[in-house]
């Protein structure tokens, strides 16, 4: 099961990558950034999946040999990397704001100031 | 330990900037009331700070490139368990301590010129919140043990660069340049996200040191992949070719302040993590085909970017394509694997960070006194600003590699080293390299010559006659860059002795970085000769300029030469004259438009090809990094 995990998380990072290189709509791009991260996400939760296991919140005491739970790590790296994904979403958009009020466009290809 | 043990001064150096960005938030970061003491507090504090970092990373000179110790500090005194490392760690070799030094010296230059640079915008809170942030994103890099701790430390940087960047909305392009940058850079950090998590779920251990002691000699496909992605999102950090056009954009939109950041800075951490990856933790450098991949990067680099530059007619822009070539000189060099050829590189990565950052501070002065930086518009400014027009020659003399200055040093290390390789290893590849950086040599030099004549000397126009010379403070910042620039060109020995040969050593000493850490290491240390490194006298050299200069000056003063310099008026065709020769150009100062008109007409097919190329479409520019990603995978699956 957890093989379907990789793929998909993979399929959505290239997904991203699609996206971003396809679309010349400047909020589609953002989107696809969005997609790409949330492909990553996917991935890292899915390497600290652990068959049968629970959440990893054990008081003194209870936790012994045989206690079953998934990798907590990768559900720090994964918080972390949700933050800065929602940054890079706010930020670009607040970019692509200011871009709408001094170009006029959102189209990508009109949007070639700095060329050469 | 006390307080005052240099083991805690690594982390004390980054959370210093970090606290000066909080500090200067808590006092305000919006000047509503335009209060000018808040104000001159805020340019304080950054200033405190980056010298306050830059004296913790000095004091560890002794210790760690003098007695060759590795620090290996854990966060939160958690350190290795049942054989894993729990804890966060820093680790500080030599080799981060020489970037740290690099980082912090640019960092504390950039902070003086600032001051009196940014003096008349508005929001100059925000501005100084994100340059600390960005400092300390850097150097948290660099010293870093903990490759997950990389990552956030990237997107720190990239963050704060891409604000940076837009600071001046208002400025031409300032947010199209920011939005690429934005784009492609989140790209890189993606790669970058994934393949620490690659490298995670086979190893189960975020510590570079644990991750090095493991890689090697278990390399499955999983492995190989995270090595490419690696590879391609630090390529976006350090902007080598194809990841170029970014650099331009944002380095000819953001304050000239930031500019050296970006160029001195940010190219320095992707050049950092390039090497961490390569020689420590994959440990692929004996590999011929990984020193091809780095050296081929670096030459295409260097050459495409200069020809790049060439065509520009902005001047930071122009200069922003000389940094990316400089950078290819460094990447060539490290990817060479010998003792010279890292010594050269890491000689160069010094110098480009102090003759580029002496370069975009001359070019901020320019702005700053005259409000523009295209190079059609500007000129005769030498009578206006004559020492900042001495010391942006310093900076071209010592980019163009002119002797005695410090660019003339490590370019020569280059040249001996790419040409002692093809002479070790009979391969033809790397004396191709050598020709590449004796031609790049020369066209930045020609393209610094362009930009002297086009922006200091020429005929001065009108609306320029009122120009002073720039403020004290932005002049100290630039005096300070070129005597270090004049310092590490007439003392090589000392530079090589003291800063880049301990850092070259380290790269070859895998073994104690793992060790440092408290893990096993399996990797000997390789027996490298350090023989060869800086042997060259350039005393004499600056003996041969003063002696030139002389000659030319008596000649000069004895001939009693034309003081009339050239008046557009009197050149009514100047199709056929001896270098001001070409077509008409409006906006132009010298007939011609161009000193090497002849040069650009025969190759006007690469530069309209090149031009094209360079379409400004954010698009293009992530399939660049797409195709750019695609190749190394494919290549790292069949060569590693």
């Amino acid at each position: 099961m957890i093989t379907f995990n990789y793929i998909c998380s993979f399929f959505l990072i290239v997904l991203g990558f699609y996206t971003i290189v396809t679309k010349y709509n400047l909020v589609k791009t953002v989107i696809g950034m969005s997609v790409m991260d949330y492909g990553v996400n996917l991935l890292i939760i899915s390497v600290g999946y652990h068959p049968g296991g629970t959440a990893p919140i054990f008081t003194q005491g209870e936790l012994t040999a045989a206690s079953s739970f998934v990798d907590p790590i990768p559900q720090a790296l994964t918080l972390t990397s949700i933050v800065i994904g929602a940054c890079v979403t706010a930020m670009s958009m607040a970019l692509v704001i200011k871009l709408e009020e001094s170009y006029g466009t959102l189209d990508t290809r009109e949007i070639r100031r700095l060329r050469g | 330990m006390s307080m005052l043990n240099y083991h805690h001064f690594p982390i004390y150096s980054i959370m210093v900037l970090f606290f000066g960005a909080f500090l200067i938030a808590a006092i305000g970061g919006r000047d509503i009331a335009k209060n000018r003491k808040t104000t001159g507090v805020r340019a304080f504090i950054p200033l405190l700070a980056t010298a306050a970092s830059l004296a913790f990373l000095i004091a560890l000179i002794k210790p760690v490139m003098l007695g060759g110790e590795v620090i290996a500090y854990w966060m939160g005194s958690r350190g290795i368990s049942n054989g894993y490392a729990i804890g966060i760690a820093l680790e500080v070799d030599a080799l981060s301590l020489f970037f740290a030094l690099l980082i912090a010296t640019a960092l504390f230059v950039s902070a003086v010129y600032s001051i009196k640079y940014m003096e008349h915008d508005d929001n100059i809170g925000q501005y100084y919140i994100l340059y600390c942030m960005l400092g300390g994103g850097v150097l948290g890099l660099v010293l870093s043990g903990d490759i997950f701790n990389m990552f956030i430390m990237v997107e720190i940087l990239t963050f704060a660069a891409v604000a940076l960047t837009a600071f001046r909305t208002k400025v031409y392009g300032a947010l199209e340049a920011a939005f690429k940058y934005l784009v492609v850079g989140c790209m890189g950090s993606t790669l970058i996200l994934t393949g620490v998590i690659m490298l995670y779920a086979q190893y189960h251990t975020l510590n570079l040191a644990q991750l090095a002691a493991l890689i090697p000699g278990t390399m499955n496909n999983a492995t190989k992949l995270a090595f490419a992605l690696l590879y391609i999102g630090f390529s976006t950090k350090a902007f080598i070719v194809p990841f170029h056009p970014l650099a331009a954009d944002a380095h000819g939109a953001a304050p000239a302040s930031i500019s050296v950041l970006i160029s001195g800075v940010l190219t320095k951490s992707g050049i950092y993590g390039i090497i961490r990856l390569t020689y420590f933790l994959f440990q692929t450098m004996e590999l011929g085909a990984m020193q091809f991949m780095l050296v081929f990067v670096g030459s295409v680099s260097m050459f495409v970017c200069v020809t790049m530059a060439l065509a520009q007619h902005d001047f930071k822009r122009l200069l922003a394509f000389h940094s990316i070539s400089q950078i290819g000189y460094v990447l060539a060099a490290v990817g060479l694997s010998t003792a010279l050829g890292i010594s050269a590189g890491l000689y160069h990565a010094m110098n480009h960070t102090l003759f580029k950052g002496l370069l975009f501070l001359a070019a901020g002065a320019v702005l700053h006194e005259t409000g523009t930086t295209d190079l059609g518009k500007l000129g005769g400014l030498s009578k206006k600003m004559p020492h900042t027009t001495v010391l942006f020659l310093i900076g071209a003399f010592s980019i163009s590699g002119v002797p005695p200055f410090n660019g003339f040093a490590s370019k020569w290390m280059i040249y001996q080293a790419t040409y002692q390789k093809a002479v070790e290893t009979g391969n033809i590849g790397f004396l191709l390299v050598t020709i590449i950086a004796l031609i790049t040599s020369v066209l930045t030099l020609a393209s610094f010559v362009k930009v002297s004549q086009s922006v200091f000397f020429g005929q001065l126009p009108a609306e320029y006659e009122n120009v002073k010379e720039v403020p004290f403070g932005m002049r100290l910042a630039m005096g300070i860059l070129a005597v270090l620039c004049v310092i590490t060109g007439l003392v090589p020995q000392l530079v090589t002795r003291y800063l880049t040969e301990p850092a070259a050593r380290a790269v070859f000493r895998v073994g104690d970085y793992i060790s440092s850490m408290g893990f096993a290491s399996q990797t000997p240390a390789p027996a490298v000769s350090f023989a060869q490194v800086g042997v060259w006298e350039p005393i004499s050299w600056l003996l041969i300029l003063c002696i030139a200069l002389l000659a030319v000056t008596i000649v000069a003063v004895a001939g009693k030469y034309d003081r009339v310099s050239v008046r557009s008026s009197e050149t009514v065709d100047t199709k056929y004259q001896l270098f001001y020769g070409g077509e008409d150009n409006f906006h132009s100062q010298v007939g011609g438009g161009d000193l090497f008109w002849g040069f650009k007409h025969n190759w006007r097919h690469y530069f309209s090809f090149m031009h094209d190329l360079h379409s400004g479409i954010v698009n293009d520019y992530a399939l660049w990094a797409v195709v750019a990603l695609a190749l190394s995978i494919v290549f790292v699956m069949i060569v590693l």
